[in-house]
């Protein structure tokens, strides 16, 4: 019977409140779903951004004109690209045409001229103004080698947030890059890009939108692969020296919601992006010859703005150097990046399940602490999500470590498992002061 | 199930909570938009839910559909029309399953999509999220066909990416219809947080009998507002073949279940009429339940015109050692209702179902911690059942657990079968009534008030062979003798009470449950 709303607020106070708030009239489930605080992550698509910033100019008309801060090397996309007169998703079918700063979606990757060269001529890298960065923990994907890049329009910036994603202006185009090496003991080696997924912050109401683009063979274009592909059977040989043989999946669009997404006050989804937050790129990013803070780095460009002093920014620490932070700290990041996407209060796996892992979450029983899944299915390794000091009957573990369908977590992202990431969440469960949960 | 009942609630805990309920004397009852005013003649006698329609294709290819169930005299609200807008069409043939993924990833609004005949293999699943899609093939085919004929669609996905289910849908008013969904990886069809959603005339089944692996639910409306599922047929699911959850108004009519776990669920759900469905040879055949931890509080369900008889398929879901309540059900149960409320069942057929044709169950018979229903405002209890004008054919009730009782896996179920079989040894009791009760609600248990949950069980035609119609289990009781150090089998059997029917205080004179239906 023990249990933390108990030993927080007392069985009585709880009833007590349950049962006046039932009174209330209104709507029982919307009104409890009204009280959670906010997890941080709305980045707030639903707040006016200025909207469709009338006036301002916008990096997708102004093309080549642009002197500012990209030293004339204009990465914008270009607007009413010939490439571009094919795109079925872009014209809704409106005679009124796309709002100011709507920015064209390509077939091709190379249609938004972010990057120079290609994969296969080994010269392939981002144009000035479309400014690499990494995280300082990653989520994990299939073990994927991914590297990312930031496109902000011309005399545009980013607002920073201390702990939400960084309100980045209409036109922003980011980017995401999975390759395998063939051989990861020399992972530099036979780097082979599979896909790029591309995520454009359209003026609203569109807001972020997301678009996978696939490399061909020959690793001279990515095209646009709107229902995704599957990689039947492709293999890498991992660390250890083994072969590793999965089904890699490049999520259709839709599918990059199922991450992507948060829910607002009236119920409707909106695409947001899950890594760009400011504990995540706090870290050095080598820029020219000189590793510079990627936040300040942003901030001189004029690309970042409200950036507070570099104590007051928080950092989310490399989940895998026991030399940054303590275990609990270390494990409490991992599952902010790869699970409090969803996990969290506003958004639907978080709702349905009452099981939130983002980083702002403190009470155990929502982080899963002896707590019971709504409607977990058979054979998940145990009744509670958590049951401290035993990682091997905790759903959680169990989630992250299996590989078997259906009850595997994330839901889509992963075919494979991540030992250290497992491991990590086992050590870190496992050092829990041991508690029975019945 | 999960844990045997009340094993771990104090007295005090119970108490306590509802005293504390009681002292705002509030209702329940809540004024959900615009049926806040009950239709005072769908609650009693003849329930108006729709004249099963003539089955004919309604509005055609290319139309959505007007959004108007035929039941009931209430137009349902649309939260989305096409009317004034572009409509857009595409076709697809087997082949073209590529074209048909990037296709459904940008879709405009107002789209029907019509697959041809044949049989469309997809390695990953087919998502839609739009509004006012329309998505139809040439026919759903028959049972065991995994291969599309000349005036069938089936959408196989065999060789999915893991972890996918096969349809899977966000939308508001979205129409699916004439099409079979084969061997999914995870649930068959989904829809979620959708509104004015019809899924007709579809079959969602998986190759194998008896697989744990197969999927998890075939049709699988959820969170999702005004659902019609109608003239469907779902077989071998792993979990539910047909699940309506967390949603509020819907009607489940005219389809058949078979060989799943459970054949028909309506979970955590307000609002439904289930009328005309055949449940035949699953493990249970048609369920209404709350689930602990969910916000919806599930009220308001009619259950009538359907066939509910040989639902003895052993449990077959994945692995029982958690929290799935399907895992916990014993082969045999015609009918569970658990943690409901406002929930009437007339001129039903069951028969032939080994366990029980209904077993009427708190929520604390699975979940003990009444803290944990605090979701859906305490909704453990259950309450206002009325059972009446129903067809009972007989052979019930002979073999629990269909005579493979297991106290781990399935312990109400080897509870009750070790409790008959004293029975049946002793008081010449040889068979499970048609009703059985747990004694649980209202918690904690008071005797002097004998049904204080208000169960009414009138004017069911009886086989001529039945001796008492409802038994009072007095759950708590019972377990404590048999679970005892030193177990009790007489003195258990005797806490349990059995009612002919028309006998009071089960016959509930006067009494109406007043569904609250449009």
């Amino acid at each position: 019977m023990r249990s933390p709303y108990m030993t927080r607020l007392g069985l009585a106070a709880v009833l007590l409140a349950a049962a006046v708030a039932a009174c209330s009239g209104g709507e029982e489930d919307d009104s409890r779903i009204g009280e959670i605080p906010d997890a941080g992550d709305a980045g707030n698509p639903s707040t006016p951004d200025s909207g469709p910033d009338a006036g301002n100019p916008d990096a997708g008309e102004d093309g080549g004109a642009d002197a500012g801060n990209d030293g004339g090397t204009d990465a914008g996309p270009e607007d009413g690209g010939s490439d571009a007169g094919s795109d079925a998703g872009s014209d809704a079918g409106s005679d009124a045409g796309p709002p100011p700063g709507t920015v064209t979606i390509p077939d091709v990757l190379s249609g938004y001229n972010l990057f120079t060269g290609t994969p296969a001529g080994g010269d392939f890298k981002p144009v000035e103004g479309n400014i690499p960065y990494e995280l300082t923990t990653p989520l994990f994907s299939d073990y994927s080698l991914k590297s990312r890049t930031l496109y902000i329009p011309a005399g545009k910036a980013a607002l920073y947030s201390a702990d939400a994603v960084l309100d980045l202006p209409v036109g922003t185009i980011i980017t995401k890059t999975f390759a395998f090496p063939a051989d990861f003991r020399e992972p530099d080696k036979n780097v082979r890009p599979l896909e790029t997924r591309v995520l454009v912050r359209q003026p609203q109401p569109v807001g972020w939108v997301a678009y996978p683009y696939v490399w061909n063979d020959a690793l001279t274009e990515a095209t646009l692969a709107s229902g995704g592909k599957v990689f039947k059977d492709f293999t890498f040989i991992d660390t250890e020296g083994v072969t590793r043989k999965f089904d890699y999946l490049v999520p259709q669009r839709n599918q990059c919601q199922k991450c992507h997404h948060m829910v607002d006050e009236q119920d409707n989804q909106h695409l947001l992006p899950i890594g760009v937050k400011a504990r995540y790129l706090n870290r050095e990013h080598t820029y020219g010859l000189q590793p510079v803070n990627q936040l300040q780095h942003l901030a001189s460009l004029g690309k970042l703005e409200g950036l507070p002093p570099t104590q007051q920014i928080p950092r989310a620490p490399d989940a895998f150097n026991a030399g940054e932070a303590d275990l609990t700290q270390r494990a409490r990041t991992y599952l902010d990046i790869n699970c409090a996407h969803c996990h969290n209060p506003k958004a639907q796996p978080g709702i349905t399940s009452r099981l939130f892992l983002d980083i702002k979450t403190t009470d155990e029983f929502s982080l899963g602490y002896c707590k019971r899944p709504g409607s977990a299915g058979g054979g998940v390794g145990g009744e509670f999500d958590i049951v401290p000091g035993s990682h091997d009957t905790s759903i959680l573990w169990f989630r992250m470590h299996t590989e078997i369908s259906g009850k595997m977590m994330p839901e889509i992202g992963r075919a494979l498992r991540h030992e250290a990431g497992a491991q990590l969440i086992a050590d870190w469960i496992d050092a829990m002061p041991a508690r029975s949960c019945k | 199930m999960n844990r045997l009942p009340l094993s771990r609630v104090t007295r005090v805990a119970l108490v306590s909570l509802m005293s504390l309920l009681a002292i705002p004397a509030c209702s329940d009852d809540e004024n959900d938009g615009p049926f806040a005013d009950p239709n005072p003649s769908t609650g009693q006698g003849s329930p108006d839910a729709g004249a099963p329609d003539s089955g004919t294709p309604d509005s055609g290819p290319g139309t959505p559909d007007s959004g108007t169930p035929d039941s009931g005299t209430t137009v349902w609200p649309q939260e989305f029309t096409c009317e004034g807008k572009e409509a857009h069409a595409l076709t697809f043939n087997p082949g073209q399953e590529q074209q048909l993924q990037n296709a459904v990833n940008d879709l405009k609004p107002c789209t029907t999509i019509t697959l041809g005949a044949g049989t469309f293999h997809f390695d990953n699943a087919v998502t839609i999220r739009a509004d006012g899609i329309t998505f139809q093939g040439a026919g759903r085919g028959a049972q065991g066909e995994g291969t599309g004929g000349a005036a069938s669609t089936v959408l196989d996905f065999s060789a999915a990416a893991a972890n996918t289910n096969g349809l899977d849908v966000v939308g508001k008013l979205f129409t699916l219809r004439d099409v079979a969904l084969w061997n999914a990886q995870k649930d068959a069809l989904r829809v979620e947080n959708s509104s004015n959603v019809f899924i007709q005339r579809i079959r969602t089944e998986w190759e194998r009998e008896n697989q744990s692996s197969n999927g998890k639910y075939g049709i699988y409306p959820v969170k999702s507002r005004y659902v019609v599922v109608e003239d469907c047929e779902a077989y071998n699911a792993a979990d539910a073949g047909i699940y309506v959850g967390q949603t509020r108004y819907a009607i489940i009519r005219r389809n058949i279940a078979k060989k799943n776990v459970a054949g028909i669920e309506i979970e955590n759900t307000k609002f439904a009429y289930v009328e005309g469905n055949t449940a035949i040879d699953n493990t249970t055949g048609l369920v209404v339940f709350d689930l602990p931890g969910n916000p919806i509080q599930g009220t308001d369900v009619l259950v009538t015109k359907n066939t509910i008889t040989g639902n003895n398929r052993h449990n077959f879901a994945s692995d029982s050692g958690s929290s799935s309540t399907v895992s916990q059900v014993p082969a045999g149960t015609g009918t569970f209702i658990l943690a409901s409320r406002r929930v009437e069942f007339v001129g039903n057929t069951w028969g032939n179902n080994n366990t029980v044709d209904i077993a009427v169950l708190s929520g604390l018979a699975i979940e003990p911690n009444p803290v944990l229903w605090s979701a859906g405002f305490f909704n453990f209890s259950t309450s206002d059942v009325y059972v009446h004008h129903n067809t009972f054919l007989g052979g019930s009730g002979e073999s629990v657990d269909s005579g493979t009782p297991s106290l781990a896996e399935r312990p109400l179920g080897f509870l009750i079968a070790n409790l008959y079989a004293y029975g049946k040894a002793a008081a010449g009791v040889d068979r499970v009534e048609h009703v059985l009760w747990d004694g649980i609600d209202p918690a904690p248990r008071n005797e002097s008030v004998a049904n204080g949950m208000n169960l009414c069980f009138t004017n069911n035609t009886l086989p001529a062979t039945t001796k008492a119609a409802v038994v009072d289990l007095d759950l708590e009781a019972v377990q404590k003798k048999l679970m005892a150090a030193t177990p009790d089998i007489v003195g258990a059997w005797g806490e349990t009470r059995r009612y002919n029917q028309g006998a009071t205080p089960f016959n509930c004179t006067g009494f109406r449950p007043a569904l609250k239906l449009p």
